[in-house]
């Protein structure tokens, strides 16, 4: 079975949720405090959403220096997928291990509402197979506003690293449909190998219809059946 | 030896700072002229150096590695002896 780490740190909110999501998926799932990191042995592993440390300074900005990130950055080294949801994608930028910082919403609002996004690139396994898909997610974020220099929002947009963007009901990327200001209405990337993915939004909180919607077990269940395991096998 | 490092952490003059554009709102309701505010954050930090120069580094490394984040924010340093 698929075994997927999911990282705790002080302050983190959204790590029961994946695995609860996760295990729906097939997957066998660790909630790892960000003191006794240990990646070997795991498959993949979840930064999930929350506010780490407290958020201080900046979001993620003092994950980034903790041990818990410099061994996630060996285990995506290595070609792990690694996923980050909302402050995890926050962390991820800190870290470099992303491009660009998300930075307060334009409105300065805090926004907890549902957005649509378009999948840009399946080149991740998250997104295998989903490339130009509308689907819909949860966001809850007061610092999503992506930000970069010029320069890297032309790497970004040449190299294919967006993997989702807002977009409005009819599809398109415009401001009516980008709920937090956003550059080219990035809402998540990939890195240039495709393992490591962030996004602003909760696929965790989209995995049911309970939930009212199941967008984000879509994702889960391309990186459970990328990692070889189908949630199909899992009562065999 | 003791420093006191008083190092401002303000964002980069093409990034958009959306509290200082809810603060011009504000200041403007008062009935005053203001054209354009920046915010930032001030943090005063105490720690031992050999020398200087050595303080010097410290504080660009603090700067650099943690209290701002070069994709939007620039920072300055102001070090006093303690």
């Amino acid at each position: 079975m698929a075994r997927v780490a999911i990282l705790r740190f002080p302050g983190t909110w959204s790590d029961r949720d994946f695995a609860h999501a996760l295990s729906l998926a097939g997957a066998e799932t660790e909630i790892l405090w960000h003191e006794d990191v240990r990646l070997d042995g795991f498959d993949a592993a979840i930064v999930p959403g929350g506010f780490a440390y407290g958020d201080y300074v900046r979001a993620g900005a003092i994950a980034r220096l903790s041990p818990a990130i410099r061994e996630l950055r060996r285990f995506a080294d290595a070609g792990k997928p690694v996923l980050g949801s909302c402050n995890g994608f926050q962390i991820l930028c800190e870290a470099g291990m992303l491009p660009g910082a998300l930075t307060r919403n334009a409105g300065l609002e805090f926004r907890c509402d549902w957005v649509s996004m378009r999948i840009e690139s399946d080149a991740t396994p998250f997104t295998r197979g989903l490339g130009g898909e509308v689907v819909r997610m949860p966001i809850a974020h007061g610092e999503g506003c992506w930000v970069a220099g010029e320069e890297t929002v032309e790497r970004v947009e040449a190299e294919g690293l967006v993997v989702f963007r807002y977009v409005d009901e009819r599809g398109a990327a415009t401001a009516a449909g980008n709920p937090n200001g956003s550059m080219n209405n990035v809402a998540g990337l990939r890195n240039a190998a495709g393992n490591v993915v962030g996004l602003m939004p909760h696929p965790e909180r989209c995995a049911e219809p309970l939930l009212g919607g199941t967008d984000g077990m879509r994702l889960l269940d391309r990186l459970v059946a990328s990692l070889g395991t189908s949630p199909a096998s899992v009562g065999a | 030896m003791k420093y006191v490092a008083t190092i401002h952490v303000r964002p980069k003059a093409e990034v958009r700072d959306p509290q200082g554009e809810a603060i011009v709102g504000a200041l403007n309701s008062l009935g005053l002229g203001v054209a354009n505010v920046r915010t930032g954050k001030e943090i005063v930090v105490t720690f031992d150096a050999a020398d200087e120069s050595a303080a010097r580094r410290a504080t660009d490394i603090m700067g650099r590695e943690l209290l701002a984040n070069p994709v939007v924010e620039d920072f300055s340093v102001e070090l006093a002896a303690g």
